[in-house]
């Protein structure tokens, strides 16, 4: 500890010198101002939006749709920087142990694990939510209050909502299997047809909490809080599972795809017959894009099918906060979001509640043509179970690698 | 007094390579103890280091990556040796054409990774082309190349892009060589292979060690081509960290800077051996 000490000495003498600094310049810290003041602060700024850059449709939608609206209803200048969330995260701490104060990240996108590290490390800004006028009007707060079992405490915006769907092609299969034991059956009836990407990556660490959920009895009993008993009790079911089904899987289970990008690759290929996806409308998208062909569908599992929502937040050391904050609260707005949810944009499933919705924006959500291959929410949502605490989440992926891949 | 002088002018290289590299050696060790990370670290101060030892599954990663680096920099050694004496001894006209052998060099690793994939996945151009000239009726009859367990991918990648480099540092030698040294010794009844090894490798031999060496470590730490080509069993060790690093929760950061500490180690480990028994080598060789 004791190199830390001093460490923490340096930081924080050289806090006190900062702080005493921007006292002088004597200003209402931004989190008690009224949101209209924040808007003006913001007007002809430019706001720096790191987030995952993978999916080319939502760039373009962010590039097209959001850049322009901000730009003529705040006159603020948008800046889409692509970069993993595991990575934008490492670049914080970097620049909080080197003491950078202004740094050059504005607002993340970010959910999850990545949420709890870098809440944990002291690197966001806020709480700032709440300050959002279409926080306090839209969204309910109950679906704000944890993310994956770690309380949020107004430190990020919600921003979307997300499902875990399958994906197959209905001119190849005529019916999936619509349960856990109906999927294993399936596999080890059409070997190496089956697979899922390697945890940790994001899609397939969700399959596997999903199965877990299945194979265990229910979520209800995860969501309390990490209890290592009782995970040592259930795991083991988990595991069980997965290496029966692991001689039939695509290369016999020797290798596993990288990411979930190679699954997709996989499947658009043929070369096995499930996709998944913790997007609803990620099928849909890929058909537009022409890479899946036209007869592909979706289906969840009766046993449960897990969902998230995912957030925006603001660095501690945002150049300019305001800015993010305006940004964060657009995207929240009725406009920003029935835009997200259109499957030509992007398809995202809305973060608000519709109960607080006005009965024609209702209607205007309503009235969106998800596409053939995108699930209603009336088909989501009755199997819809909620993420897992995070500490599970991280023992499942290490349990994963010493049970499964081992 | 010369010396001083010296240190002065080497000083606007060395003060950033002792404050970049030295400063980031520096940060993995300590943050491998558990000092200095990113969140307060609860565990022991030899913990990472403990936790990854007494892991099978560590020796494995450790041992494949090991097979990898070895496996690729031989054969990028010993076939770049033999295509540099074979250019060498072409008439200077065709040399300047036996320049495309620098291609792969100018290719970034992963561009090669790409290559090997698209060459030899089950659904690749190779596997399309014996489909196409009846060799092998289905695709899936194909051998399966990039996931047999062994890392052939990874191999194939790097071995391509050591074999010109090996070429280039070979030809650099082979340049200030004089042919009459072999032609005398052919003229003296030396067979072309007693030639080629009592003669030319000798010549040649440092090239080759250097090459080894860099090609080796290079292979079994490197992460672009493992990226692009790894297989999830065994794993390459750069994978892993980059995992550990960037996708699992930050309280084991220890234990990703732990494997970086150790294969840094390996690396000056080997460094030092290598040429402490290319040395003695040498010596016993001039005794006979």
């Amino acid at each position: 500890m004791f190199p830390n000490k001093h460490l923490t000495l340096l930081l924080g003498a050289w806090l006190v010198l900062v702080l005493s600094g921007s006292v002088q310049a004597g200003k209402t810290p931004l989190l008690e101002r009224p949101f209209e003041e924040i808007e003006k602060q913001a007007e002809g700024t430019e706001v720096r939006w790191y987030m995952y850059g993978g999916w080319a449709h939502v760039n373009a939608w962010v590039d097209t749709y959001v850049a322009r609206e901000l730009k003529e209803r705040y006159n603020i200048r948008l800046i889409r920087v692509p970069m993993d969330a595991g990575v934008f995260v490492n670049k914080l701490l970097n620049e909080k142990a080197a003491g950078k104060r202004n740094g050059t990240i504005d607002l993340l996108w970010i959910n999850g694990e990545n949420f709890k590290n870098a809440k944990e490390a002291g690197l966001l800004f806020g709480p700032f939510a709440s300050g959002l006028p279409n926080v306090r009007q839209l969204v309910d707060p109950d679906s704000m209050a944890y993310d994956f079992g770690y309380p949020v405490e107004g430190y990020e915006a919600p921003f979307g909502k997300a499902q875990f769907v399958f994906e197959y092609d209905a001119a190849a299969i005529d019916a999936p299997p619509r349960t856990v034991a109906a999927l294993k059956a399936w596999i080890r009836a059409h070997p190496g047809r089956f697979t899922y990407p390697q945890p940790p990556d994001f899609t397939g660490s969700a399959f596997i909490r999903q199965i877990f959920y299945a194979v265990t009895g229910g979520h209800e009993q995860y969501l309390d809080g990490y209890d290592p008993d009782l995970f040592a009790r259930q795991s083991p079911k988990l595991w069980a599972w997965l290496n029966e089904i692991e001689p039939g899987l695509w290369q016999e289970g020797q290798t596993y795809p990288k990411d979930s990008a190679t699954l997709d690759t996989l499947f658009a290929r043929g070369e096995v017959a499930f996709g998944m996806s913790y997007h609803p409308p990620h099928a849909q998208n890929k058909i537009l894009e022409g890479t899946y062909p036209d007869t592909v569908r979706t289906f969840v599992l009766e046993d449960g099918s897990i969902y998230n929502i995912h957030y925006t937040t603001i660095p501690f050391n945002a150049p300019n906060k305001a800015g993010a904050m305006v940004l964060s609260n657009f995207l929240l707005s009725v406009d920003a979001q029935l835009s997200k949810y259109r499957p030509t944009a992007w398809g995202d499933f809305p973060a608000l509640d519709p109960r607080r919705l006005s009965p024609r924006d209702r209607k205007r959500f309503q009235a969106v043509d998800l596409g053939p291959a995108t699930l209603r929410p009336a088909e989501l949502v009755p199997v819809a179970v909620p993420e897992i605490p995070s500490r599970y989440l991280e023992a499942l992926e290490q349990g994963w690698e010493e049970h499964v891949l081992r | 007094m010369n010396g001083t002088k010296t240190l002065l002018k080497l000083c606007p290289l060395l003060v950033p390579y002792a404050a970049l590299f030295c400063g980031g050696v520096f940060l993995t060790v300590g943050q491998s103890f558990g000092w200095m990370t990113p969140v307060p670290y609860d565990g022991g101060r030899f913990e990472a280091y403990a936790g990854l030892l007494s892991s099978p599954s560590f020796y494995a990663s450790f041992l494949f990556s090991l097979q990898v680096g070895a496996v690729s920099a031989f054969f990028a050694v010993t076939v770049g040796t033999l295509l540099a004496y074979g250019v060498w001894k072409l008439p200077v006209r065709l040399q300047t054409t036996a320049l495309v052998y620098k291609i792969p060099l100018i290719l970034p690793h992963i561009a090669v990774a790409f290559v090997v994939m698209l060459l030899w996945s089950r659904s690749g151009i190779l596997a399309s082309l014996a489909h196409s000239v009846g060799w092998i009726d289905t695709l899936r009859e194909f051998p399966n190349v990039l996931y047999s367990g062994w890392g052939l991918g990874m191999i194939l990648a790097y071995a391509l892009k050591g074999t010109p480099f090996v070429m280039l540092l070979v030809m650099a030698l082979l340049v200030h060589f004089d042919p009459r040294q072999i032609q005398t010794a052919r003229m003296l009844g030396a067979s072309k292979a007693r030639v080629f090894f009592r003669i030319v490798l000798p010549r040649v031999a440092p090239a080759m060690h250097t090459a080894f060496i860099i090609l080796f470590l290079y292979s079994f730490g490197a992460f672009d081509i493992p990226f692009v080509l790894g297989e999830s069993r065994p794993g390459m060790l750069s994978l892993h960290v980059y995992n550990l690093y960037f996708k699992r929760d930050l309280a084991r950061r220890p234990e990703a800077m732990a494997i970086l500490v150790i294969m840094f180690c390996f690396a000056a480990f080997f460094i030092m051996a290598y040429s402490g028994i290319v040395r003695r080598l040498e010596s016993s060789e001039r005794k006979v």
